[in-house]
């Protein structure tokens, strides 16, 4: 009964009631002029079912008032007209059949489908192909049933045991790589000439969220700093093994509203390794080139480096926070030489996602890596001595120095790159000082 | 203005054939000789066919007698498949050498120099920069004999331009060229039916319509373009990406790590012919930029990269057919049978109608 109810657009019968039988009805909808062409077959079945049981009532004398209806509707224009009568036959019949008893109400339908069981099928209904439709429906199915599931243990425990901001984040992983995938199947490839694809960037974006809201909570402050439009190259401290301070640095960006992915340079070691190597590229890294730094920032892309390159990252615990050598100052250059300015950036929190105790040095030169360390769970708990730690994080962006204000001979002169480079490093130092000061405490807040 | 006499290496392959059909439209060349040691593998109206190896000083003689102004050397073998390493060797290097001091001397008329080299030069390594462009040098020196050649090959052509001040010297580095005429390794690879590539790896490529190829080759060859050239397709291709259009299945078989083991299984059993250079492309990828070519050399090629594959994909499927067509209207029966019944005389053939 439920779908018969819910009739959305039926149209009128054309012929309906004048006392016929429903079947005699039924049989002029379907080969009547209008039902001819008139869209889907389910469609035509509803109405000719809807026909059908307005003529059963009729016939049963449990009235059904077309006629009425349209003297209800004085002012509607021509071409809705038919709509509405619609509408209005669709909500009679309702009435109609609701006044009835259970049993009458039975006789009824049981009278017109009887009628409908001898209109032939014509056009069939195009079959979605069940792999597709499970492909098409299972996210959101998943979703219905894991938000259910989150309600129905919060109503029980009282407290938000599934955090529902977080599965939705993770559902939409799913959702965004099977529109990207159904995107290439259709020939659809955003790259740009570096293999940047924003689709795929913006894959991973819901995880990477995540992880910086909950995971490592990290506070981010002088966002504004950063340019809304044009080239900028964002300066920061390196740590922590592995490289997640790029992410999260990008990631701050894109919180407060700018919608710029920054394009990190990274070591060129990261594109001879599997995976890595066109991961990276994909989602916009590309490697520390002067090529590739000018290119970008003079197309006024947002390019972040990490002068201290693997030497930062490889640093011991002991070391935390003592920022290395800045290269030879190859970024100011580049700066100078793209007329962008340079944005300082400090990270406090990434050196204890991984406490490194010691470097192996033969063991990371057998495995071709640039330091193998030894932290409190690697490589003792396997792979599970890849998960981070919880630190607690804060990213700070300073104010711009003005390096797109300096003549682009300069870049040429070293004791102005030089000086620059110092100035540069002794802003994300402080910074990185003052925000440690300001953390409560490493895994707190 | 004299009109052009041009000599052409290599005739008998693809690239000096199609050259000089181009230059054989063009009524500003007023002589095209193609040199080679096997006939040209088509029908050709006005060129002479003069049978000789450029490994040979009578190049030198050939140039002075005739006159000749421009030199175009097609003849370097980009495709080590071909031949063995030796052959190629002494074809690319040798060859070029002893064309090049054919050209050489304060008596020489060439002004002309255009050779056809490779991005191959570049090599493909991790720390590669993302575009090259034509003053980049590669950090490490090149491993296998083949891209040694070329790169010995481009630096004998510098050492000439330093020398023959005089004379207008063109280089152009060809991106791996697609075209349903053509064969190549990607051609080769593309029309298997599952594609293998190197696994954890989706490198950056770049392709080259065999057309813009042809056009700017003959545009090297009628104008004057000073310098080396990048040449290649706007726009990059992933390999997966171009593996999709291609309509193949992408087979991650090769191991990041020992790679050549693998290709020399391939090999071993026939599936393909992948020597190391290659496989090094296909795992780390190599991008270069058309700037100079767009701005100092007037030319955009007219496919991207992207179109090029595309094209590709479209012509591999009638790949037979086409074949069987001719594409060249040049009628060498017919011009037989006028000059036997002497309705023209056999030396007039410039008034030929030539496609």
């Amino acid at each position: 009964v439920t779908s018969f109810t819910e009739l959305p657009e039926a149209q009128p019968a054309p012929h309906a009631g004048n006392g016929r039988g429903a079947a005699q009805v039924v049989d002029e909808v379907v080969s009547g002029p209008r039902a001819r062409g008139a869209g889907a077959d389910l469609r035509r079945r509803l109405r000719a079912l809807q026909a059908a049981t307005e003529s059963e009532l009729r016939r049963r004398g449990a009235v059904a008032l077309p006629e009425q209806t349209r003297r209800r509707l004085p002012r509607i224009p021509a071409n809705l007209r038919g709509v509405a009568e619609a509408r209005e036959r669709t909500r009679a019949v309702r009435n109609a059949l609701s006044g009835l008893s259970d049993v009458q109400q039975g006789d009824a339908l049981r009278g017109a489908l009887s009628a409908l069981g001898r209109i032939p099928r014509a056009a069939r209904i195009p079959r979605v192909p069940d792999r597709e439709r499970l492909q098409q429906e299972l996210p959101m199915q998943l979703m219905g049933a894991l938000g259910q599931l989150a309600i129905t243990l919060r109503n029980l425990t009282g407290r938000d045991v599934i955090d529902l901001e977080s599965l939705q984040d993770l559902m939409s992983i799913g959702f965004r790589a099977m529109e990207l995938r159904s995107k290439h199947r259709r020939g659809e490839w955003n790259f740009d000439d570096y293999g940047f694809e924003t689709d795929y960037a913006d894959v991973w974006v819901p995880l990477a969220r995540m992880v910086y809201r909950r995971y490592w909570r990290v506070e981010a402050n002088g966002v504004r700093n950063v340019p809304r439009r044009g080239g900028a190259l964002l300066v920061s401290n390196h740590a922590g093994v592995l490289p997640f301070d790029g992410v999260m640095i990008e990631i701050a960006i894109l919180e407060h509203g700018l919608d710029r992915h920054g394009r990190a340079l990274i070591a060129d070691w990261f594109f001879g390794m599997p995976m890595l190597s066109w991961f990276l590229r994909r989602t916009g890294q590309t490697l520390g080139h002067p090529g590739d730094t000018h290119r970008l920032l003079s197309s006024g892309e947002l390019v972040l480096v990490f002068p201290e390159g693997i030497k930062g990252t490889g640093k011991l615990w002991r070391e935390r926070y003592r920022l290395r050598r800045f290269g030879r100052g190859g970024f100011v250059e580049s700066a100078i030489r793209a007329q962008v300015p340079i944005v300082p950036v400090s990270v406090v929190g990434s050196e204890e996602i991984y406490p490194m105790f010691t470097d192996v040095r033969p063991l990371a030169r057998l495995t071709g890596f640039p330091y193998f360390p030894l932290t409190p769970t690697w490589p003792w708990l396997g792979p599970l001595g890849l998960i981070p730690l919880p630190s607690k994080w804060r990213i700070e962006f300073h104010p711009p120095i003005r390096t797109d204000e300096l003549p682009p001979e300069s870049a040429d002169d070293p004791s102005v790159v030089m000086r620059v480079a110092d100035e540069v490093r002794d802003v994300i130092q402080e910074g990185v000082v003052r925000n440690l000061m300001q953390r409560r405490g490493a895994f707190r807040g | 203005v004299a009109r052009q006499r041009v000599l052409i290496t290599g005739i008998s392959r693809f690239w000096g054939c199609e050259l000089a059909m181009r230059l054989e439209a063009d009524p500003s060349v007023e002589q095209i000789v193609g040199v080679d040691v096997r006939e040209p593998s088509r029908d050709l109206a006005r060129t002479d066919f003069v049978r000789a190896d450029i490994r040979h000083s009578l190049i030198g003689k050939l140039v002075r007698s005739l006159g000749i102004d421009t030199v175009v050397h097609t003849n370097l073998i980009v495709d080590p498949r071909r031949t063995t390493p030796r052959v190629a060797h002494e074809t690319n290097v040798i060859g070029t050498m002893n064309l090049l001091a054919a050209c050489s001397g304060a008596d020489s008329p060439v002004r002309k120099l255009v050779v056809k080299s490779s991005t191959a030069i570049y090599g493909a390594e991790p720390d590669d920069p993302s575009f090259w462009t034509e003053d980049m040098k590669r950090r490490t020196p090149p491993r296998d004999a083949f891209s040694r050649d070329i790169v010995e090959v481009e630096s004998y052509v510098r050492d000439f331009s330093l020398r023959q001040r005089d004379c207008t010297v063109t280089t152009l580095r060809f991106s791996n060229v697609l075209g349903p005429m053509l064969t190549t390794p990607f051609q080769a690879l593309f029309t298997l039916p599952a594609v293998p590539s190197v696994l954890g790896f989706d490198p950056r490529l770049q392709f080259l319509h065999e057309e813009d190829a042809i056009e700017v080759l003959y545009r090297a060859s009628v104008e004057d373009h000073p310098g080396v050239f990048n040449v290649t397709g706007p726009g990059i291709v992933i390999l997966s990406q171009a593996i999709k259009l291609m309509g193949k299945l992408n087979a991650p078989v090769i191991p990041p790590y020992g790679g050549a083991i693998a290709t020399a299984v391939l090999r071993r059993f026939g599936v393909l012919d992948w020597p190391s250079h290659l496989l090094q492309l296909i795992q780390y990828g190599r991008v270069v930029d058309i700037a100079k070519l767009r701005d100092e050399f007037g030319y955009t090629p007219r496919y991207s990269s992207r179109e090029t594959v595309e094209d590709f994909a479209a012509k591999s499927r009638v790949r037979g057919l086409l074949q069987e067509q001719n594409r060249y209207t040049y009628e060498k029966d017919l011009e037989e049978f006028l000059q036997r019944k002497g309705a023209r005389r056999s030396t007039d053939v410039e008034s030929v109608p030539v496609p």
